[in-house]
């Protein structure tokens, strides 16, 4: 137990946590934003930004993580770390657009008209009527997101990004008995459950709010 | 109709992606035929110079788990050639790469050179520009004492796990060709994946350049004695920079000629 | 004359393109068998976490949270490296099967006890006062009614676990991803290779989002009494609960 968990493993292992949690955490909230602005766009937008939308949210929703990742990192010359957050962001926007555009269309016809009968413009009702309350229903699934993106970072080990998981990778390369794979394992699974574990609790509270 | 539309999309990004790098191919040339000295100047403009290297063969390119840096054979060439090119041999920034994100990596500019167990081959060199050879190496093949294998031969039938885009597979499966025997091969993302599948019995034989295997290799494991394809490494700069490895190379002759090379082969004790 | 998109290395491809038919194949058999095993896993634990057997209840619900809390990767991971030590040795193409009916059974499961719990609980009530056992009441009145609601989040699932056999890659398991991969890793021909990829995926994937999306019209239509009416159902309808 002690050769897998010592001061130096531990360490390192965090280290790579750390990384996980930057990426994890800086893509969600960029594609929070970005998510929002698609899918505002789609629902509302006839011309080219519409479709331009549309296209976008289709081809990144039908197509896999890992590809975005191996093409992004091997095509566009960034570092590691922003490799990583990028094809995060741009994928998981794509995501959060659809989730943001079920929270707006759950949002029921009549405030649109209540709205204009009050002499709301377009903008006017989406900005002060219609976004705060789409927002509103979108945050428990925002946050089931946030925790798929979380987990999504290991996917980045495929591209030699030491994050959480390749760290773990690593280290398992220096342990041969199954005691201490299995161990390590069980640590690496559970580091995730217990961050992953916690935001589901909190997204369970929020909702029985509603 | 959406779906055309859709089509339509695709089909314009992809054009859009093929004049761009159309376009990026351009400037290349330029830089080649009037700036000599261009590429030079963007890393001394930079004031550092990117290096791809491994960090997980020990040895050669490590990042030790104590102190978090990253120290090696490789590591020191790098820092050689910083100092001959910014003057100071510090001014160097490491990233880590695999066999598979070396090449990829140098082609987008990412990384200026290459430092990281990279074999030179003819294929190779239609791609990148390669310096002469800093170090010389075979294939070895890491296994189970247990299985009780002490060549090749034995390996009939049996799984070697190879890295992808390493010079591996198709340097056993040309010797497997002249022994006569067959082998399996699986292709794993790095050498932690092919040290863990060898321990679960994944595969029968782990198998990449011996110098790498030696960081590897364990009480249950042994390395056979065979070495197969003798390779050199070289560091690698992308193949427009022509500029680059003139001055990459002319390093790598000097240390070899004053015997700068030597000392730090003896220094990392490899063999 | 070397970019990554140069005319040369598409020629590449296409001279190869049986080789990504081949693994492309291997995704659409891997996909097929994981979605029927994540659907039996999704409804067999789906309905035990809404009956009425605590024991039934509390492992579903431990299969759920680990599953849907911790990574995909670790769980492939495991059954390539882990399991060995306990001189299980499954072949690649099982583990994908595996990997991913698991995963996702997890999520089926999910949009599978939303689904139940959305129908109106007079629904219950009324049965069980016609006289309906649990398992009947669920047989003909409860799931009948549930498979509706829940076909546009099953979709999503579907191209979900479809996108997520690409983890076939990172264990040499023969899939589209993995075959771009090597190809590439080869010649270094990335660009045209992962191109052509994407939108083999594009292909499998879109189709399905698109038929989900019309029958959930069609069903739309079909249904007079609005079931659907919870903010919660109507956001999970739209995007699957992930």
């Amino acid at each position: 137990m002690s050769t897998v968990f010592n001061q130096a493993n531990i360490m390192f292992l965090l280290e790579g946590m750390k990384l996980t949690l930057t990426i994890a955490l800086i893509s969600i909230a960029l594609s929070m934003f970005f998510g929002t602005i698609l899918a505002i766009l789609r629902n509302f937008s006839k011309g080219i930004l519409g479709r331009f939308a549309t296209i976008y949210i289709e081809i990144f929703r039908n197509t896999p993580l890992l590809l975005w990742i191996l093409s992004i990192r091997f095509l566009v010359p960034i570092r590691p770390m922003y490799s990583g957050i990028l094809s995060f962001t741009l994928f998981t926007s794509a995501i959060m657009a659809e989730i943001f555009r079920g929270g707006m269309n759950s949002v029921s016809k009549g405030q649109y008209e209540a709205a204009y009968s009050q002499g709301f413009s377009k903008f006017q009702t989406l900005r002060y009527i219609i976004l705060p309350q789409s927002f509103r229903r979108c945050i428990p699934t925002f946050l089931s997101q946030a925790v798929t993106v979380i987990k999504d970072t290991s996917f980045l080990w495929a591209v030699g990004i030491e994050e959480f998981t390749g760290k773990g990778m690593i280290l398992m390369g220096s342990f041969a008995t199954s005691f201490q794979i299995f161990l390590l394992f069980g640590a690496l699974a559970g580091m995730y459950f217990i961050i992953n574990f916690t935001i589901s609790c909190g997204v369970r509270t929020i909702k029985t709010e509603y | 109709m959406k779906l055309k539309k859709v089509f339509l999309a695709l089909g314009l990004g992809m054009c859009i992606m093929m004049t761009g790098c159309g376009s990026a191919k351009q400037t290349g040339s330029s830089t080649a035929s009037t700036g000599e000295a261009k590429e030079i100047q963007a890393i001394k403009d930079r004031g550092v110079l990117k290096v791809g290297v491994k960090v997980d063969v020990p040895k050669y390119g490590y990042k030790n788990p104590k102190t978090g840096q990253i120290e090696g054979f490789e590591i020191d060439l790098s820092k050689a050639i910083a100092k001959k090119i910014l003057g100071d041999e510090n001014k160097v920034e490491f990233q880590g790469v695999t066999a598979k994100t070396r090449g990829p990596l140098l082609d987008n500019g990412e990384i200026d050179m290459v430092a990281a167990t990279f074999t030179i081959t003819e294929e190779r060199k239609k791609s990148y520009n390669f310096s002469d050879a800093y170090m010389k190496d075979g294939v070895g093949l890491l296994v189970k004492k247990s299985l009780g294998v002490s060549s090749l031969k034995d390996l009939n039938n049996k799984t070697i796990g190879v890295a992808q885009s390493a010079t591996t597979k198709a340097a056993l499966q040309d010797e497997a060709g002249k022994q006569g025997i067959t082998l399996k091969f699986s292709e794993l993302g790095g050498y932690p994946e092919l040290k863990a599948a060898l321990d679960s019995g994944r595969i029968d034989c782990f198998a990449v350049d011996a110098s790498i295997l030696n960081g590897y290799v364990d009480d249950s494991t042994v390395i056979l004695d065979d070495r197969y394809n003798p390779q050199e490494y070289g560091i690698a700069s992308k193949k427009d920079n022509t500029e680059l490895a003139k001055v990459i190379n002319g390093v790598i002759s000097e240390m070899k000629s004053s015997g700068e090379i030597d000392k730090l082969i003896t220094k990392w004790e490899i063999k | 004359m070397n970019g990554p998109f140069s005319i040369f290395k598409w020629e590449a491809v296409f001279k190869d393109f049986s080789i990504f038919l081949e693994g492309f194949l291997t995704t659409l058999e891997v996909s097929i068998l994981g979605l029927i095993l994540a659907l039996i896993l999704g409804v067999i634990f789906g309905v035990l976490s809404t009956g009425k057997i605590k024991v039934f209840k509390i492992i579903s619900r431990i299969y759920v949270e680990v599953i849907q809390n911790t990574p995909l990767v670790i769980q492939v991971f495991f059954l390539f490296n882990g399991l060995p030590y306990l001189k299980i040795v499954l072949p690649v193409f099982l583990i994908g099967v595996l990997g991913v009916g698991v995963y996702h059974g997890a999520y089926i499961s999910e949009v599978v006890r939303t689904g139940i719990t959305s129908i109106a609980k007079g629904q219950f009530e009324a049965a069980k006062s016609q006289g309906f056992s649990h398992i009947q009441t669920m047989r003909y009145i409860i799931l009948p009614q549930t498979v509706k609601i829940i076909i546009p989040p099953l979709a999503n699932q579907l191209v979900n676990l479809i996108k997520n056999t690409s983890i076939l890659s990172m264990i040499a398991g023969g899939d589209l991803m993995y075959t771009a991969d090597s190809w590439s890793s080869a010649n270094m021909y990335y660009g045209p290779a992962y191109v052509v990829t994407g939108i083999l995926y594009f292909l499998l994937c879109y189709p399905l989002a698109i038929f989900s999306r019309k029958l959930e019209l069609k069903e739309k239509n079909k249904v007079s009494i609005n079931t659907e009416d919870s903010i919660q159902g109507q956001v999970i309808a739209t995007e699957g609960g992930l």
